[in-house]
């Protein structure tokens, strides 16, 4: 009974506006002065060990920071770019090139929001300049960005993997078939539409701009390829991965692409010390023009800007976790996870029941929650039953996941609904209207990935041996 | 907007916490693979600048606006039941941080040989008798000799090998102290009505109104 009083504290105070964090925190705090005789010293301490405790949380700032090089560097254009020139041709291309161009931009980064925004502020723009309505390509973007947690790197999956003790190289892989399926669905169901509503498609550009494209675009995509190479070939852990994924995004925003930095167009630089040359010739500067730049990159207004950047969206999602792990100790302590394992296994559950009362409370949850916060609390509680009915925890992790995905686009108050009648500047209720044809696609995906473990449990499984449960 | 000189402090102490924390991670695997060594101390000292981060930024977030809530029912009421709303969530958060901060307080004070408070969760007196535990050390990070006057203070005069506890766990009095702080400041944004809530709905926000604004312009 506590226990209902415990969430339902915590879903009062997120209903009055209270920040997410101290909801958690707050409802965790109270319980504890309530029902045990642990100090104020021990919550604080719970606070501090969120982080001394937790290794792999480390990669979620790394990967923030790797994502915001990319996005200030201009990579999102140079995908629409390689995306439009891939599948532009086929009916319905700008379409099917948005959610391409979702899928790439998704193995970047690890949020769909940024997702959205990074890709949708383009696409939307331009499917409505060739003759898509904007419901269309709202719709198409609001969806197509809910992968950016499905396709590694992915923050949620690094959550998952911190709260329930799993390897976060693990989940990464059981990602990729997911969605690269839920991509492909997408395309496809994009793909009959356009055939029956005869949509609009483009010109093929020819293999060369396929490649010159690709060329540009492979800067970074080649991102994907250190992270999940770097973690598979055992050459780095997923944290130092992650790190090394962020200095290098921020070589190539600085040094290649030069969309940032003292090798930036020097109009937009006047604050730059290295850019006191006013007249350097063509919009970017090369390494030989000043070679002084490889020391001033580092303190340039654009990479504090950027790390700042990072940094504030790590200190959100981060304080969110942080008090979500209080509430998890909380949960633990009073052994509430071995308690409902206990009632869900006497009332008779099988695995199939469980898996849908999973599916429903994170997509009722996941809706109001921020995906990671949420995972933090919902994870520890599900997991035991899980393993008590011989479920995978890989699998398991995915099915969060893609139910995490689809709360953000279910009406009424879906994150990525809000982020898209934002980007698209239509009123949400369109939104919500548009979206819903490929909501449908979602959710056979989700069936799909909910009961048939193979599609999440095969690549682990063949790269890395079958999971040990060790509990 | 102008930035004031305590926001450029907080966003440049931002930005160097989190280039830090790459630049030793990234430092530690090249060492690794170049030199054949790890930087015994990267890890732990990246965790404590992780906690540093987040613990002291939240409070700018506070400042900013940035923590993430549900804003949905905030949207719906009339003006005054969300003025109302927004003074008691605000004071929720008053209420937390504070109890927090005697949390913080209790569980740093003895690693830096201070008293902590009685009290359950209102800080009725300091206790009497306690063990200090300044000598207490972390497990990797040595001591900078910049610091070598922390032994006379902390640990009468005997040489610490690595950075004494009391060090990273400085951040929770001071971060919870800085959030009340700020959480003081927007109740009374809210009490006077220069703002309407704490929250904002998703991380994404600024970036939104910054299109918004280039649609317009």
């Amino acid at each position: 009974m506590d226990v209902v009083l415990l969430f339902g504290m915590v879903i009062g105070l997120l209903m009055i506006g209270v920040p997410i964090a101290v909801a958690l925190g707050m409802s965790s705090v109270l319980f504890l002065l309530w029902f045990s005789d642990s100090s104020m010293a021990s919550v604080a301490q719970t606070l501090f060990s969120a982080f001394e405790g937790h290794f792999t949380l480390l990669a979620i700032p790394f990967f923030i920071l790797a994502s915001s090089f990319m996005t200030t560097g201009g990579v999102a254009r140079r995908i629409i770019r390689f995306s439009i020139a891939c599948v532009g041709h086929f009916p319905g291309g700008l379409a099917i090139a948005g959610v391409f161009a979702c899928m790439l931009f998704a193995a970047l980064s690890g949020s769909s929001p940024a997702t959205v925004v990074a890709i949708g502020s383009i696409v939307i723009a331009g499917m409505r300049q060739v003759g898509y309505t904007k419901e269309f390509a709202a719709g198409v973007i609001c969806n197509a960005g809910t992968l950016g947690i499905l396709i590694p790197p992915s923050i949620v999956m690094v959550v998952y993997a911190a709260a329930v003790e799993v390897s976060v190289g693990r989940m990464f892989l059981a990602g990729v078939i997911p969605g690269l399926l839920a991509g492909f669905m997408l395309m496809v169901a994009i793909y009959v539409m356009a055939k029956v509503k005869n949509l609009p498609k483009g010109e093929w550009q020819g293999w060369r701009e396929v490649f010159v494209s690709g060329k540009e675009a492979g800067w970074g995509l080649f991102l994907i390829v250190i992270i999940l190479g770097g973690i598979y070939g055992g050459i780095f852990t997923p944290t130092e991965a992650a790190a090394v994924a962020a200095v290098y995004s921020f070589f190539i925003a600085t040094f290649v692409y030069r969309d940032m930095g003292p090798l930036a167009h020097a109009e937009a630089r006047s604050l730059s010390a290295a850019a006191v040359d006013t007249t350097v010739d063509g919009p970017r500067s090369t390494l030989l023009q000043k070679p002084w730049a490889i020391v001033t990159a580092f303190f340039h207004p654009d990479t504090k800007a950027t790390l700042f950047d990072a940094g504030k969206l790590t200190i959100t999602l981060l304080f969110v976790i942080a008090n979500a792990l209080i509430l998890k100790h909380v949960l633990t302590d009073e052994q509430v996870p071995q308690k409902i394992a206990t009632a869900m296994l006497d009332a008779g559950f099988g695995p199939v029941v469980f898996l849908i009362v999973v599916n429903v409370i994170l997509l009722i949850g996941g809706q109001f929650m921020e995906p990671s916060g949420l995972l933090v609390i919902v994870a520890p509680l599900v997991f035991p039953i899980a393993i008590e009915l011989g479920i995978d925890p890989i699998h398991l992790g995915i099915i969060m996941v893609v139910n995490m995905e689809i709360g953000m686009i279910t009406p009424p108050v879906g994150l990525n609904l809000f982020v898209t009648s934002g980007v698209a500047g239509m009123p949400m209720m369109s939104v919500v209207r548009a979206a819903l044809p490929f909501l449908a696609v979602l959710f056979v995906f989700l069936i799909m990935v909910t009961y048939i473990p193979w599609i999440s449990t095969f690549l682990p499984t063949y790269f890395m041996g079958p999971e040990l449960i060790t509990n | 907007m102008r930035r004031s000189w305590t926001d450029q402090i907080e966003e440049t102490l931002i930005a160097v916490l989190l280039g830090l924390m790459t630049i030793i991670t990234f430092a530690n695997v090249v060492t690794r693979y170049v030199f054949n060594s790890n930087i015994l101390w990267a890890l732990e000292l990246t965790v404590f600048l992780f906690a540093w981060l987040v613990l002291l930024g939240a409070s700018y977030g506070v400042k900013m606006n940035a923590h993430l809530g549900v804003d949905l029912v905030v949207d719906m009421v009339s003006p005054p039941v969300r003025r109302l709303l927004g003074l008691i969530s605000v004071s929720v958060c008053i209420a937390f941080s504070f109890m927090m901060l005697k949390g913080a307080w209790d569980y740093w004070a003895n690693f830096a040989n201070l008293p902590a408070t009685e009290g359950r969760w209102f800080p009725l007196g300091f206790e009497e008798n306690y063990r200090p535990k300044g000598w207490y050390e972390t497990f990797d990070i040595p001591l900078p000799e910049v610091l070598r006057w922390m032994e006379d203070v902390f640990n009468e005069g005997e040489e610490y090998e690595k950075i004494p506890r009391l060090l990273p766990y400085a951040v929770l009095p001071l971060s919870m102290a800085l959030l009340l702080y700020r959480f003081l400041q927007a109740a009374w944004m809210i009490w006077t009505g220069k703002a309407d809530r704490i929250v904002a709905s998703h991380e994404v926000e600024a970036e939104l109104d910054e299109i918004r604004k280039e649609e317009k312009a």
